[in-house]
């Protein structure tokens, strides 16, 4: 086969999915070649500006200690830095930024260029080259052929991608962007099952047209939380963001309207996530509420667009600017890009094993919109996991698989690969099970020891990340065997404060467990040469010690109910001929495949009757066996 | 793995009666008696002998299920005999003597379960069924066939997965504009759902009892008239009953349907001091036997004074459940006015008229309905709902410990969804696409 270049691995889009990917497997060694339909909109964020949120950000930590670039780009390019839940634990507070989106786009395009093995190329892929089955190359509309023996497939929305405002419907992968038509006619070519998502985005509107003494401020913290382990301080300057509420003119102007809007007027088929809703959603769902809030999100330091989060909308653009004026404080502002609607295909990702290969095509890996979810966030992690294992397979190394007990990634790929989606996929703290155990502080203990197995994590970053576990264990040490005796000075105040005598002797971990003891307050029972202690560190040994009896008991109440999990179901099994089981059963089953018994158990709209004869039958038939 | 045979079709006379084989051996059972289509679900009209002496026992239609497509999952040969118990005793005699075995109670259920041929719900209730020994365990498990703990338990499940609702949002979506929630709300809406399943649980007491039968032991010095009293209970002549005492040396029990409700009955050896070795053992088995009762009817007799023997007994079980029962009202001799036991309310029986025998029938139906064995409820009868519900009832109430001491949302959550994941074992899992479309139907949620 003849080639124009060639490639050891290529990357299909250069959205967040894309960009993780192709620097993940360049820099294993893989030749990389990033096709993109613009190389100037390299790393855009086409919905809200900002990265992370509440089990997000838990996502770009991880993705930082596998050795991923999000966490270093939006730390460069962060223009609001919030830690979300502060008044809640440890396990459940999440980074959250808003970017500065052009700044984003570039140090993201930056970081690329200075990547060695990373070639960026501009062009529309259109086909796929096999040879034998497996993926060989790809084939471009200007009719280049590039070569290689893997491919990832991070298209995004751009995927048969078709945009909706009010009654108007036209092609496109963005708004002003090409869809990718062929791309998709290529996928259903090769047998994958296709499906419908929706998203939508809400209108752009000019800052200088804003009455902003109308809003409320929202500033970013005073010690910002930044996302990178190897982030020490931040470099852009900081920014309010602003809060507004809609009022019940604009949403019976919305119902009066409704008809207008192609979610309701029935062009839309794809469905949309539930929890991003549209304001047509929001005002028919919950028409008991008087007002909706909105957030008011500046764009960038170079621009005066502003982000109306909270207004994601399809509605007719005329009609988008007459409700945004009925908004206090937005009287005279005028909308620079209409929001809109835009539906989208998706291949069902139960097609995907666990390193995001698929089991039609060997060398084909899909990450990010294509896989079902939605967000930057969950799009990079897959795009990072894809690209590194599309680089250890063109190496004939052992794959990347992560597990859901110790990583969001590994709860999110689980999640994609055995339920499939029939919305956009989000993550979200409750669903992994040991939520207690994956915090954003501790995704470095967790993860980082597999980034620098693979080599994605250099030396300084795994230098700091050794340093940091020392301080941490010396600390755990100190907690434990520093204690609180009667006879010393601050013994009587720490029991006034506590409330209860605190017995004639406490160690510094038991204390730290009593309600109203504070981190600042165990710092400064710390002996003198442990000081100054780092609070971030404090703050990881404590969160340890707070969830550890909590763990204990969920890992016993789990072993004890899921104790059949780890049974094997024979690839081959015919669920049909198992009796007791109804045919809607039988179809999830054969559906899922599940591989043991605990995946099985899983699965949605399994009942509990259904469980026990499939569990009935796997014991009886290990015991023949 | 043997093959075993018995009769489908109710006992007694009818038109037809189904008799069922089911093993390695079965067809090759039949085939010895006459069959020679063995065509897989195919009725096949057989002239049915006894090999031994060539004995023609029946026209029967004949048919095979072979394995795995059948009732247990294994080779199963039904015969559609005539329902004559001459008939069906020839035939089943006849396999017997080609080496099945009888099924035992619930084999044929057993052998299902575990061909996965039904589930493990299904077959509990058929055990429960079949192990029902009364009407009112029957009713128990048909019950609970019936989903009945389910219904039960899915209203506190409801209200528990609205807990977790509401405190999930917090967590999740903090900076959507959702309604703040009173945590002592929360904390009684917790108190409610853990008293209903402490509730529940607690009527595995008798629920068990229901299941097991009530242990009744008959205990008393000797020759105070256990064993007349037992033998009226039981209303059988079961015990051997002599005017010498210390004539039972063994314990013997026997079940009886009393109202619905299973009790067992056990007469005990009577206790004194002996040197007999085997009164000894007897007395020594006595002493458990009390041990193990769910309640004791201590036998006095009413025509002469108490002795020492009797008040060491009374003093023995004062703090166990008892009845004291005075025996022997017909006799001249009986003084009903004994004044030093009135305080015990004893109840005054003649075993040998059966006078007083209703009283002390009412007094221990009284007894076992303060037990809470009452028809009218829900009775908690299996081992396994039992453990799951106490383990749900613990990780409540650590739940609202956490909540009480003020720690952070994703704490109470922890033993929440541990209990949830305990009382789904019983009505079925609730997973976490159920709870976050629970929150976006009650919450407007996203930007």
């Amino acid at each position: 086969m003849s080639f124009d270049e060639v490639f050891d691995v290529i990357v299909i889009g250069a959205g967040h999915a894309g960009c993780e990917a192709a620097s993940a497997a360049a820099r294993l060694g893989a030749q990389t070649g990033l096709i993109t339909l613009n190389l100037d909109l390299i790393g855009q964020m086409s919905c809200n500006p900002a990265i992370g949120g509440i089990a997000k950000g838990h996502l770009v930590r991880e993705i930082d200690a596998l050795g991923g670039i999000m966490g270093r780009v939006i730390d460069r390019t962060g223009i609001q830095f919030r830690l979300l839940n502060r008044s809640r634990g440890p396990a459940v507070q999440s980074p959250r930024a808003q970017a500065d989106r052009m700044r984003y786009r570039a140090e993201m395009r930056r970081t690329l260029e200075a990547t060695s093995n990373l070639h960026l190329r501009q062009g529309k892929v259109v086909d796929f080259v096999l040879d034998h089955g497996k993926l060989a190359g790809v084939v471009l509309e200007d009719g280049r052929r590039f070569g290689s023996q893997a491919v990832v497939v991070a298209t995004g929305t751009f995927l048969n991608g078709l945009i909706h405002t009010g009654r108007r419907t036209y092609s496109g992968g963005r708004a002003g962007e090409p869809a990718a038509i062929e791309l998709s006619e290529a996928l259903k070519r090769l047998g994958f099952p296709v499906g419908r998502l929706k998203t939508g985005t809400p209108p752009r509107l000019d800052g200088r047209t804003i009455d902003w003494s109308a809003f409320e401020p929202q500033p970013g913290d005073q010690i910002p939380v930044p996302f990178s382990f190897a982030t020490d301080s931040l470099e852009q300057k900081q920014i309010n963001c602003y809060i507004g509420y809609t009022t019940e003119q604009v949403h019976d102007t919305i119902r009066a309207n409704i008809a207008e809007s192609p979610l309701y007027s029935g062009k839309i088929k794809g469905v949309g996530p539930r929890y991003c809703p549209s304001i047509e959603d929001k005002v028919v769902k919950f028409s008991d509420k008087s007002r909706h809030q909105l957030f008011l999100e500046p764009e960038g330091h170079d621009t005066n667009e502003v982000y109306l989060n909270g207004f994601s909308t399809s509605l007719p653009a005329e009609m988008q600017q007459d409700l945004v004026r009925m908004i206090p404080g937005l009287e005279e502002t005028r909308i620079i890009r209409p929001g809109y609607a835009i539906e989208y295909d998706f291949v069902d990702p139960r097609e995907l094993g666990p390193d995001l290969q698929t089991a039609r095509v060997p060398g084909l890996f899909h990450a990010g919109q294509i896989n079902g979810t939605t967000g930057y966030e969950e799009a990079a992690c897959q795009g990072l996991l894809a690209g590194i294992n599309a680089a250890l397979y063109t190496q004939r190394r052992e794959s990347l698989r992560l597990r859901r007990e110790e990583s969001y990634i590994g709860v999110l790929v689980e999640d994609l690969i055995k339920q499939g989606v029939d919305e956009p996929y989000r993550i979200f703290t409750s669903r992994a099970e040991y939520r207690l155990a994956l915090r954003y502080d501790n995704a470095d203990e967790r993860l980082e020891r597999y980034g620098r197995e693979l080599g994605l994590v250099g030396d300084s970053d795994w230098n700091r990340f050794n340093a940091r576990q020392e301080r941490l264990a010396e600390l755990r040490t100190a907690l434990d065997n520093v204690r609180l005796r009667r006879a010393d000075a601050q013994h009587a105040a720490v029991s006034g404060l506590v409330g209860s005598d605190l017995g004639d002797s406490i160690s510094l971990s038991q204390l730290a467990k009593r309600p109203k003891v504070t981190a600042d307050l165990i710092a400064s029972l710390l002996p003198a040469d442990l000081k100054p202690v780092a609070e971030t560190d404090l703050n990881s040994v404590l969160a340890d010690s707070l969830y550890a009896g909590y763990l204990d008991t969920q890992r016993a109440a789990v072993a004890k109910l899921y104790q059949h999990d780890t049974l094997k179901i024979p690839r081959q099994t015919a669920f049909r001929s198992i009796a007791g089981l109804s045919n809607e059963i039988v179809e999830r089953l054969d559906r899922a495949q599940p591989l043991t018994f605990g995946e099985a158990r899983r699965l949605p709209g399994l009942t509990p009757g259904a469980l026990s004869t499939l569990l009935a039958y796997l014991s009886a038939e290990q015991k023949s066996f | 793995m043997s093959t075993i045979v018995a009769l489908s079709t109710p006992r007694g006379r009818g038109a037809l009666a189904v008799i069922r084989l089911s093993g390695p051996d079965a067809i090759a059972i039949a085939r010895r008696m006459g069959l020679h289509e063995v065509e897989d679900r195919r009725a096949a009209l057989t002239s049915l002998v006894r090999p031994r002496d060539n004995e023609k026992l029946d026209q029967a239609l004949v048919t095979c299920f072979h394995a795995p497509h059948s009732l247990t999952g294994e080779d199963v040969v039904e015969i559609s005999c005539h329902g004559s118990p001459a008939v069906i005793r020839n035939v089943v005699d006849t396999t017997l003597e080609l080496g099945a075995d009888l099924a035992g109670p619930g084999e044929f259920t057993l052998r299902a379960l575990s061909n996965g041929k039904i589930n493990l719900a299904q077959a509990e209730a058929i055990r429960d069924l079949i192990a029902a020994q009364t009407d009112a365990a029957v009713k128990q498990a048909s019950r609970q066939l019936s989903g009945e703990l389910s219904n039960a338990l899915a209203p506190l499940k409801e209200r528990l997965v609205e807990v977790i609702v509401v405190l999930e949002s917090a967590l999740e979506f903090v900076e959507d504009d959702l309604p703040a929630f009173r945590a002592q709300e929360i904390e009684k809406e917790l108190v409610d759902v853990s008293a209903g399943v402490e509730k529940l649980a607690c009527t595995y007491a008798a629920g068990r009892l229901l299941q097991e039968g009530i242990q009744i032991a008959i205990a008393g010095r000797p020759n105070v008239g256990k064993s007349s009293l037992f033998n009226s209970l039981v209303e059988r002549e079961r015990a051997i009953v002599t005017d010498i005492p210390g004539t039972t040396r063994d314990t013997l029990s026997e079940a009886i349907d009393l109202e619905g409700i299973p009790v067992i009955f056990t007469d005990t050896a009577g206790v004194r001091e002996t040197t007999d070795g085997i009164e000894t053992l007897g007395i020594e088995r006595t002493r458990r036997a009390i041990g193990d009762s769910d309640l004791i009817l201590v036998v006095l007799d009413g025509s002469t004074e108490l002795g020492p023997s009797d008040h060491d007994l009374l003093n023995q079980t004062a703090h166990t459940r008892r009845l004291v029962v005075r025996n022997k009202s017909d006799l001249p001799e009986f003084n009903a006015s004994t004044s030093c036991i009135a305080e015990l309310q004893p109840i005054n029986v003649s075993a040998r008229t059966g006078e007083g025998l209703a009283t002390l029938r009412s007094a221990i139906l009284s007894r076992l309905n303060n037990n809470g064995i009452d028809e009218g409820s829900l009775l908690i009868t299996n081992a396994r709902h039992y453990d799951l519900l106490c383990n749900a009832q613990r990780e409540l109430v650590e739940a609202r410990a956490a909540l009480r001491v003020k720690h952070s949302e994703e704490v109470v959550l922890a033993p929440l969804h541990n209990a949830l994941r305990f009382m789904g074992q019983i009505t079925g899992e609730t997973t976490t696409e159920d709870i976050l479309s629970e929150i976006f139907a009650t919450f407007c949620i996203g930007k």
